[in-house]
């Protein structure tokens, strides 16, 4: 059964015997379907189906109403119910029709391709698999069987059924030409833009010697064209499909999908504003000009075209993904605009929406490091934001996810638009591995990158920029590979530049994608490090051109592409050739400091730690062997020592929340406040919400008199909403006391001690406040 | 009873026991099954012990443990008390170990016989007067709240229900509140049922919630009198023996400025937000001068 959005009620009253009424009742217009391509041959629905592309809507609604009015097998009424809307009778009678024809395969598959439009790929298979089990051959039901299996992860299966429509002698021409309009889209999906223009012009001449309907290939041209750079003859492609089919909106969402997902959200955005002008029932293309809308930050219009493809199509999982996000988002979420008010031409510089939840703890933070990497990068490359920079941080990881792609389920931290970009807060990551300042630095990065390369830079670079940035810049610096990146780069899986794309967009191992972020961030290392910073930023904007990366390279740094994968090469060997040469005595020594640490071995885990680190001593990540040995020093008292491991651990980039609160009380301990006040701020990148580091930071902040930045961590402290509200509130109150504004202290004073009424610090404060006050007034 | 002399905690210990009234401490270790849980129970059991010490006579704490704690001598012995108590006195229970829960009746797990639910309700009825305090660590232990739940009683059990039934963090987080400053919450030097019960509470949902897990146990509060009822005192500051007298007439002082602040708390929602606040400064003014000055005498 075809899950239900609509009442069963409305279902019921829609049997068959009185499928008039209902169709006039449930139908808004012809809805949008794919073209049949020949798969049927009822003469009176390809009469209606030919209004349809021929743009005469009113008179191929009449078309379809005129079928259901009269006798007709129930597989055309179906047809019929499909074009009108409403796909539970259509269901229903598809049903009917099956168990009068049980052996016809083409009712099992345009019941499987109806299922297909409800987004239930599993049961649209059965289908079309039920169908081949009756016809072997059926190129219709293995293209269905290729389209539902291409939702999920098979490739080799879907390709199979691909290879059965195209070798098939008895292929109907228009299965064929969906199987290459399939492979064209996969292609260029996969920006492999030669191959898909061969495809197209099989296709084209598929389409021509057999008269099949070319909107499609038209659509598909004008979305190369764009990708191209063609600018100028993109509208020419779609005006030639819009010819051949009036209201086909796909002319305009086909190339709005390839702008979208090339990054070119703003142009994406204008392609499926005229998919929807001129097809209003295509809810795709509203739900993915919504989605554009929310990346260009226009909330309000967004919201509203996600609603109209909700409302025009409940089935959408993506659509209703979208509705549940922006309930959160309209009543969870606040702007904040800084500078407060807006200097200059009245445009804040940057916007922070946050979780009501977590606007007080989060705030200060992510605009000093919003703002200083906005200083940082427009100085850097050379590029000033011309509109104001949104960060977005969700508290709930599932909720950014939905927002970035549309569906849940996938592990990103953030995702930049364009000047936009949304990001994981904290609180989605309770463990240590999340450092989201990191992660903050670098989405900023991208926001600069593709600004000043106006969209046009290639995916690897735009990454290796934020990486590279992330370790010369950031609030960790130092840089930073993972153990299993060490591993790829042991066996040679790097990749040649010209090639790095597919490193992250068609990864070929499990670990891929994050070789390559690791790749990428060293390729900008080598080129600063060997030709200076300034190269890059040359190669940055060659891409407002369209220029491609290797002649980037080459005109920038005057070697061709394959001289710079080997002078790279080179410089990973020099830098990395010890450790990668010595990588399995690393591991095994990393393996037996973990093994002796469990075991309570504390002399050996400090030995093995030490092994570790003299041949890689870089390694600071969540299973440093820093962290054990430090933990091994304090099992054996030996306090010294221990502060002397997480010292260098933090200073060569660790950031494990828990080390780092144990070192800033060793700082304390030592008296040494200066070096507290920096490892309190880098635990407040990875884990802001614990009160007491604020309370501990606040503290040496009003030992040192600088009272506004106490006040800040206080007043983040008492955010928190603390067991120890007497103690909280008194420690703003001791801030704004500082700071002579006696009213707010004498505020946050009372709570505490109303909380407290003995509490004497509190106590002794009022007295001074009160006598204070006196003297004034003698 | 022994005689403490803070002046912060008298206060209290003036305005709920009338003069004379005792406190009797009885802390029953269960069986720990495996050795971690021995260990832990023993030291949970021994802290509370430690911490009742400076609330009254040692001769009313006892400590169950091992063979000793079985059901013939616990019935006993909560007769015995019983029989020992006034009205005026209170009883403060711990039950630090496993429970069980069948679906029907909630049992506290000691060597032998069990205690029943019926046992504790007999036991925790069994006492003169009211305001008596049983603390339940066990899982499951949330099964005893209906059968327990009485508004003359504080009962706290470290699960909602009886379906809560994996080993649970609270007791030794309440146990952890009995002599951490953190807890004292309101600033007087003890540590009241209450503010052990939201120090064990906040820890326990903030080691989950660290951990990325979802919280296996809730722990629960039922009774009046839970800020009241005080478990243990950390720092008390000690009037010096050779403290000039008018400490005493300034401690006096003290104590019934704090009466009277209590007084005016309790009538908040009688007065003004404004008035409220300038009555309570006015009466903390006084109240941190007399401090003040029983410090400047006190040497302290």
């Amino acid at each position: 059964m075809i899950n239900k959005a609509f009442s069963k009620q409305a279902l019921r009253q829609c049997q068959s015997l009185l499928l008039v009424c209902c169709a006039g009742l449930l139908t808004e217009g012809v809805q949008a379907r794919d073209h049949l391509l020949g798969a049927l041959d009822n003469e009176t629905l390809l009469n209606c189906e030919n209004l349809h592309w021929s743009g005469q809507a009113a008179e191929a609604e009449a078309c379809y109403l005129a079928i259901i009015r009269t006798v007709n097998p129930p597989e055309i009424q179906a047809e019929a119910m499909w074009a009108l809307g409403d796909l539970y009778t259509a269901d229903e009678l598809f049903e009917q029709a099956a168990e009068l024809n049980p052996e016809n395969a083409m009712i099992l598959v345009r019941t499987g391709e109806l299922y297909m439009r409800t987004y239930q790929y599993q049961q649209a298979y059965d289908f079309f698999n039920q169908a081949l089990q009756i016809e072997p051959n059926n190129a219709w039901a293995h293209m269905g069987a290729a389209e539902a299996l291409s939702t999920g992860n098979n490739p080799e299966e879907v390709n199979a059924h691909l290879e059965a429509v195209q070798t098939h002698i008895a292929s109907p021409p228009g299965a064929r030409l969906r199987a290459l309009v399939m492979a064209i889209t996969s292609r260029m999906e996969r920006d492999q833009l030669d191959e898909a223009v061969d495809l197209l012009e099989d296709a084209w001449n598929l389409a021509e010697s057999d008269e099949l309907p070319t909107m499609e290939l038209y659509a598909l041209e004008a979305s190369l064209a764009f990708i191209n750079r063609r600018r100028d003859e993109v509208q020419e492609f779609i005006d030639a499909a819009l010819e051949e089919a009036p209201n086909y909106g796909d002319a305009y969402a086909i190339p709005g999908y390839f702008a979208s997902i090339t990054r070119f959200y703003e142009e994406s955005g204008e392609f499926y504003e005229q998919a929807v002008a001129i097809e209003p029932e295509n809810w795709n293309a509203h739900l993915e000009l919504g989605q554009n809308y929310l990346r260009l930050n226009r909330i309000e219009a967004g919201i509203e075209h996600v609603r109209i493809s909700y409302e025009g199509d409940g089935f959408n999982p993506k659509t209703l993904n979208m509705m549940r996000l922006l309930d959160t988002f309209s009543e969870d979420f606040v702007d904040l605009s800084f500078p407060e008010p807006p200097q200059g031409n009245g445009i804040p510089e940057l916007v922070l929406r946050l979780d009501r939840d977590e606007v007080d703890v989060i705030t200060p933070y992510a605009r000093e490091l919003a703002e200083s990497s906005m200083a940082t990068f427009e100085e850097r490359y050379g590029f000033e934001a011309r509109e104001p920079v949104i960060v977005e941080i969700f508290p709930n990881h599932e909720d950014f996810v939905v927002r970035s792609i549309g569906m849940p389920g996938v592990g990103i931290l953030g995702v930049t638009f364009g000047y936009l970009f949304a990001m994981d807060s904290p609180t989605g990551h309770p463990d240590e591995t999340y450092h989201w300042g990191t992660t903050l630095w670098h989405e900023m990065a991208h926001v600069y990158t593709l600004e000043a390369s106006e969209h046009g830079v290639p995916r690897w670079f735009s990454e290796g920029v934020s990486v590279y940035e992330e370790w010369n810049t950031g609030p960790i610096p130092g840089v930073k590979i993972p153990a299993g990146v060490l591993n790829a780069m042991a066996e040679g899986l790097f990749l040649p530049i010209a090639e790095l794309d597919d490193g992250f967009m068609r990864p070929s191992y499990e670990n891929q994608v994050m070789v390559s972020y690791m790749q990428a961030g060293l390729i900008f290392q080598f080129i600063s490090e060997e030709y200076g910073h300034e190269k890059i930023v040359d190669m940055l904007y060659q891409f407002v051109d369209g220029t491609d990366p290797v002649s980037a390279i080459e005109n920038s740094l005057e070697i061709s592409g394959r001289e710079f994968d080997r002078h790279f090469k080179q410089y990973i060997d020099i830098q990395y050739g010890p450790i990668l040469n010595n990588l399995g005595i690393w591991q095994e020594d990393v393996g037996a400091t973990l093994s002796a640490y469990q075991a309570g071995n504390w002399e050996e885990t400090i030995a093995a730690a030490d092994r570790a680190i003299f041949t890689y001593p870089d390694y600071v990540e969540q299973d440093s062997p820093y962290i054990a040995k430090a933990r091994a020093y304090a099992q054996l008292e030996q306090d010294d020592l221990k502060f002397e491991t997480l010292e260098t651990y933090w200073q060569l980039g660790g950031y494990s929340a828990s080390s780092l609160k144990e070192l800033a009380d060793s700082y304390i301990e030592r008296e040494r406040f200066n070096e507290a006040i920096e490892v309190f701020m880098d635990i407040h990148y990875v884990d802001p919400f614990d009160e007491e580091t604020h309370g501990k930071l606040g503290d040496i902040y009003m030992d040192k008199a600088l009272h506004e930045e106490a006040l800040q961590e206080y007043l983040v402290g008492l955010a928190l909403e603390p067991l120890d509200q007497a103690r909280a509130n008194y420690r703003v109150a001791s801030a704004y006391h500082a700071l002579n504004d006696t009213e707010q202290s004498m505020n946050y004073l009372l709570t505490a001690l109303d909380i407290a009424p003995q509490y004497r610090p509190a106590q002794q404060l009022l007295l001074e406040i009160s006598r204070s006050a006196n003297s004034t007034a003698n | 009873m022994k005689k403490i002399l803070s002046f912060s905690s008298l206060a209290l210990s003036f305005i709920w026991l009338p003069a004379q009234a005792e406190l009797y401490v009885t802390i029953v270790q269960g069986l720990g099954g495996e050795p971690r849980f021995e260990e832990q129970f023993h030291e949970q059991s021994r802290i509370i012990a430690e911490e009742s010490a400076a609330l009254t006579d040692d001769d009313k704490i006892m400590l169950f443990t091992g063979e000793d704690a079985t059901r013939d001598n616990l019935l006993q012995h909560f007769s015995s008390i019983s029989s020992q108590m006034t009205d005026a006195d209170r009883a403060a229970v711990y039950l630090i170990g496993h429970g069980s829960f069948d679906g029907e009746e909630y049992k506290f797990n000691i060597p032998g016989l069990d205690i029943s639910t019926a046992d504790i309700v007999n036991i925790m009825s069994g006492f003169p007067g009211e305001n008596h305090f049983m603390l339940n660590t066990s899982s499951t232990s949330g099964a005893l709240l209906e059968p327990l739940e009485n508004e003359n009683r504080i009962l706290i059990t470290a699960t909602r229900s009886g379906n809560e039934r994996n080993a649970t963090y609270f007791g030794q987080y309440f146990v952890e509140a009995l002599n951490n400053e953190a807890a004292d919450l309101n600033k007087n030097n003890s540590i009241s049922v209450q503010e052990a019960f939201d120090y064990a509470q906040r820890q326990v949902a903030d080691y989950f919630e660290s951990q990325g897990q979802l919280a296996t146990e809730h722990s629960e509060i039922r009774g009046d009198g839970a800020a009241q009822f005080n478990l243990a005192r950390i720092n008390p500051t000690e009037i010096a023996p050779d403290a000039p007298p008018e400490v005493a007439d300034l401690q006096a002082q003290s104590d019934a400025i704090n009466r009277q602040i209590e007084d005016l708390q309790l009538r908040r929602n009688e007065l003004g937000n404004q008035e409220y606040l300038q009555q309570l400064q006015e009466l903390i003014l006084e109240s941190a001068r007399i401090n003040e000055e029983i410090e400047q005498l006190s040497g302290n």
